[in-house]
Formats: structure tokens, C-alpha cells, sequence
């Protein structure tokens, strides 16, 4: 009787070790070796005035029209700002899976601008695990607007400023995007000896995810220059708004005390201040068109 | 090699962008700029007031302030001032010029920003 006992608990760990085997094949097959990339860490390629580590996939154009409307705080005549706009259109083409550029033009002093936008690192999990996602920006823009002074001798360099930005941004869960924004802006001109051409600046900003097609997006940037050595007193930006995810288009709406759209502007040129109601309403619209068809989905 | 060409290519681009960086301020590169236009003696009272008083306060008097901006005595004028809004206006920067019907001379708004340069001094 005893022995039955024994043979029959022993083919029980048997069966329990085979059923382990069983298991660890299921479990096997439901991990493949493949690196999962981690997707749409933040809604559109911006996260409101700054860029977002994301990018266009290749082939694709996204067309962007930005406004940025006056100040709150100019009253009832000028219907709380809205009288007045800036605007920024952008057309920006993903050409690799690692690399996009762009080009736009902005009302505010006529600007002209380009951009690259590289991918360095993806975040992943997987066979590869990889933390962040990394990208590097760089861009120049050019300002048309005459000069006042149209008797002097004016340079065309003195229209160029330039930025270089590195993105380092995490999805840490579903709901929670971060990103870190090391930014250098170069002016190429300033107005008196005691501003400065180079412009160092750390950005952070956030997505909170609130339902499938809303997210609450933040943005700030600190500028490490002292803005006191200006002869203009700038502040740092600080941006809060919504995006909202209708099908195909993304519309970004927030508030803002920068009307710059390009990163020279709303870096260096903030003269807003949130605390007497120097805030613009702004919103960026972006459509996305596929204007090349890859035949294999690239692996986003 | 195709991606490492364009890759290259892409990046010379903007190398020779960054190449023509300069380090330039309108000080030193026009310092002929203050000839006839009086820039060691500006004062409140005496440069900003009267240039304020031809040009702005029609528009942006107490009585009736054109964007709720007044331009007729000092406390009002230096709160927009150090709000960076004058420079901005007076040079167009971002918001329509002013005055509207053109703006002020170079050597005007070069003295508006020797003044705040210099603190904004009620004198």
C-alpha cells in the first residue's frame, strides 16, 4: 500500500515537472526574441513649442499651421488677444526611419526656418532593453525682416541663428511621457554687447495621458543665461495645454507666454510673464499625409 | 554606404551653417551708428518723455487707453517697459509697431533702449 503511495506521488512530480516543461514552452512563444519599440511617447512631434522625440515615419509629410494669439491680458478691446496672431506653417517629412526634416516660415520677424531631427536611440524592451529614446535636433532659421536702420551696411549672417537641441525622453507607463531638452541657441546679432550670443537652456516637459484621444501636455524651458544681462528682460517659457487625437489630425491647444514658434524665439525672446496674465492662447494643427508607401510596415 | 553618404551629406549642410556663426552686437558693429543722435545724455524727462508725448500719447492717454496701455507718466511707462513690451512694440517684434503710422527713427529707439538698459531712471 505504501509503495502504491510512493509510485503514484512520484509519477505526480513527474506529470508537475513535465506540466513545468509545458509551461516554460508557452511562456517561451509568448516572449519571442524580437525588440519591442516602445510607440507614441508623445502624440505629435511637438510637445507644444519644443520638439518631441517623436518623428515622421518615412514617406510621410505632416503639415503643420500653428497660432499664437496676443496676450490676455490686453483687455476687451482686443478681445482678450485673439485680435491679434502669430502664425507658423510648417512642412516636415520623415525620410528615414532615423531622420526627418523640416521647413517652415513664421510671421514673427518673417522668419524662415529649417530642421533635422535625428534618432538615435529607440526606448525598447525585449531581446534589447534600452531605457530612453534619444534624438538630436538641429536647426537654423532666418530672419527676412529688414532691419530698421536700412543706411548702415547690413550683413545677411546677422539674419542667422541656429539651435541644437538633444531629446532624451522616457514612456515610463501608458499614461506618463517625460522628456529632457538640453538646448544651445546661437544669435548671430544681438542688440548691445551685454546680451548674449550663446544661449544654453535646459527643457522638460510631460504628457499625462487622459483618455484614448486626449492628453494634458507640459512644457518648460529654463534658460541658464541670466535674463537680468538682457538689455530685454525675458522670462522662461512655461507651456500647458491639451492635445486632442481626431482621426487623422492632431490639434494642440494650450497656453503659452511665448509667441515664438521656433526654438531661437521661445528660448531666447520670451517676454511674456504668466504672473500678470502675459499668456497667449495658442494651438498647432497637424495633418499627417502618407505620400510613400512602404510595402513592409516599418517597424515603429 | 547609401545612408552613411546621405547621412554625411546631411550633416556637412548644417556644419556650413554653424561654420558662418558670428559674435556680433549691433554696439560694436555700428559704432558710427550715434552720430547726431544723442546717446550719453538720456534722460526721462528730457529724451523719453518728449519722444512719448509727440508719438504715443495721443492714443495712450489715462482717459482713454488704446489696449489698456498708458504712456503719461513714468510709473505706467516703466511697468511696460520693464514688461518688455515697448521694445517689443516700438520694434515690431511679435505684436503690429508702433506708432502705427511708422516707426520711430533708429536713433529714438536706440535711446528707449539705452534707457532701460540703464534701469529705467525717472530723471
Amino acid at each position: 500500500m505504501r509503495r502504491l503511495a510512493l509510485s503514484f506521488l512520484l509519477s505526480l512530480v513527474t506529470l508537475a515537472i513535465f506540466a513545468q516543461d509545458d509551461l516554460m514552452n508557452i511562456i517561451d512563444q509568448n516572449t519571442p526574441s524580437d525588440i519591442n519599440y516602445t510607440t507614441a511617447t508623445f502624440k505629435s512631434t511637438r510637445i507644444i513649442n519644443g520638439h518631441s522625440i517623436e518623428r515622421m515615419l518615412p514617406g510621410q509629410l505632416d503639415v503643420r499651421i500653428s497660432h499664437r494669439f496676443g496676450t490676455l491680458n490686453s483687455g476687451a478691446y482686443d478681445f482678450w488677444g485673439l485680435d491679434q496672431s502669430n502664425i507658423h506653417l510648417g512642412l516636415e517629412y520623415g525620410i528615414w526611419k532615423w531622420l526627418m526634416i523640416g521647413v517652415g516660415r513664421g510671421n514673427y520677424e518673417k522668419t524662415f526656418d529649417g530642421f533635422a531631427k535625428f534618432s538615435v536611440l529607440r526606448q525598447s524592451s525585449g531581446a534589447k532593453v534600452m531605457p530612453v529614446s534619444l534624438s538630436v535636433v538641429t536647426s537654423a532659421a532666418l530672419k527676412s525682416k529688414k532691419f530698421l536702420d536700412q543706411s548702415r551696411k547690413n550683413y545677411f549672417s546677422s539674419q542667422m541663428s541656429y539651435v541644437a537641441q538633444v531629446l532624451v525622453a522616457r514612456k515610463i507607463s501608458q499614461t506618463l511621457s517625460v522628456q529632457l531638452t538640453p538646448s544651445y541657441v546661437h544669435r548671430n546679432l544681438v542688440p548691445t554687447e551685454l546680451d548674449p550670443n550663446d544661449i544654453f537652456a535646459l527643457g522638460a516637459g510631460a504628457r499625462i495621458k487622459l483618455s484614448k484621444r486626449i492628453s494634458l501636455n507640459g512644457e518648460y524651458y529654463y534658460v541658464a543665461n541670466p535674463a537680468t544681462y538682457l538689455s530685454q528682460q525675458t522670462y522662461n517659457p512655461l507651456s500647458i495645454g491639451f492635445d486632442i487625437e481626431t482621426g487623422g489630425h492632431v490639434f494642440q491647444l494650450f497656453f503659452t507666454n511665448s509667441v515664438g514658434m521656433i526654438e531661437k524665439a521661445f528660448i531666447g525672446e520670451t517676454t511674456g510673464q504668466w504672473k500678470n496674465g502675459g499668456i497667449h492662447f495658442g494651438f498647432n494643427i497637424s495633418r499627417v499625409f502618407t505620400l510613400v508607401k512602404h510595402q513592409k510596415a516599418p517597424n515603429s | 554606404m547609401k545612408r552613411l553618404f546621405i547621412s554625411l551629406a546631411t550633416i556637412s549642410v548644417f556644419l556650413f551653417f554653424f561654420i558662418s556663426c558670428y559674435y556680433d552686437n549691433e554696439e560694436a558693429l555700428y559704432p558710427t551708428l550715434n552720430s547726431g543722435c544723442d546717446t550719453t545724455n538720456v534722460t526721462y524727462s528730457g529724451t523719453i518723455a518728449p519722444i512719448l508725448t509727440d508719438n504715443c500719447t495721443g492714443c495712450h492717454n489715462s482717459s482713454n487707453p488704446s489696449g489698456g496701455i498708458i504712456l503719461t507718466n513714468y510709473s505706467n511707462v516703466q511697468a511696460v517697459a520693464s514688461s518688455g513690451v515697448l521694445m517689443n512694440a516700438l520694434t515690431g517684434k511679435g505684436v503690429p509697431i508702433m506708432p502705427p503710422s511708422g516707426s520711430l527713427s533708429v536713433c529714438m529707439i536706440g535711446q528707449f533702449q539705452i534707457w532701460i538698459r540703464n534701469g529705467m531712471p525717472n530723471n
